[in-house]
């Protein structure tokens, strides 16, 4: 599977202006990280799903109800937590030859 | 930060409460107070937990409470609580959460800056700077600081 750059990646949380906007950050550096240019967007969970996107990244309880919206799905129990979020991107978009 | 100087912050340390309702109207209580959101903003806060779940509690001891712009906020503004004795939301892997935030934003954009500094503090460790003063001044002394990294 091919994709655009850069990377689209959408943030969720309940409301979509506060978990979901620190999430935001941590994902911003992770991507950072891996050399991928990504454009993360903070969203609520119901507009996430109209928004389409390569990559969601939530809590479990909001993408639980996200499978098969985006490509890649990933839960994120601390959203501060960089180096394991990295590494869940790392696998996920390796998987898809996504990682350059 | 100008967004920074235009927020009103606020903070309690070493609260007690029951249960985490509790702890979320003690971290929007000071923001009350002060004017910078209306009651309707603190039972929302709590209904948002009660209809989409803990997801509030973004990190392990740390939860986030608010609502939207629309729901009642006056002034962009920022609180922080610490916790005498540590509740559950009932989230699956934070819980217990010691220390508890509360933002409004007047709309969808002014605490973008606001926020992104509190995560750049928090990942340097702000979170246990504020479980370890004892007095609510040094505790928004601590807020205060976060604009100081830009």
């Amino acid at each position: 599977m091919t994709r655009q750059e850069p990377l689209r990646v959408l943030t969720v949380c309940g409301v979509g202006m506060g978990s979901s906007l620190i999430l935001r950050m941590t994902a911003e550096d992770a991507l950072r990280d891996l050399g991928v240019t990504a454009k993360v967007e903070a969203t609520d969970v119901s507009s996430a799903r109209s928004m389409g996107a390569d990559v969601i990244i939530g809590q479990g309880m909001h993408t639980g109800e996200l499978q098969g919206i985006a490509p890649v799905v990933i839960t994120i129990s601390n959203f501060m937590d960089k180096d394991g979020l990295r590494a869940q991107l790392a696998e996920r978009l390796g998987e898809l030859g996504w990682l350059n | 930060m100008a967004e920074l100087t235009r927020a009103i912050l606020e903070a309690r340390v070493r609260v007690s409460v029951a249960d985490w309702r509790a702890a979320i109207k003690a971290a929007c209580q000071p923001l009350l107070d002060a004017g910078a959101i209306e009651e309707r903003y603190v039972q929302r806060c709590i209904e948002i937990v009660q209809a989409q779940g803990p997801y509030i509690v973004l990190a392990p001891g740390l939860a986030l409470a608010h609502a939207r712009p629309e729901d009642g906020v006056n002034r962009l503004c920022l609180a922080a609580i610490t916790l005498r004795e540590p509740v559950r939301f009932g989230h699956p892997d934070n819980d217990p959460v010691e220390v508890v935030f509360a933002f409004g934003s007047p709309d969808a954009d002014e605490h973008v800056g606001l926020l992104t500094a509190l995560a750049g503090r928090i990942q340097a460790g702000l979170d246990r700077e504020l479980r370890a003063v004892t007095s609510d001044a040094e505790a928004r002394k601590l807020l205060e600081a976060i604009g100081d990294g830009d």
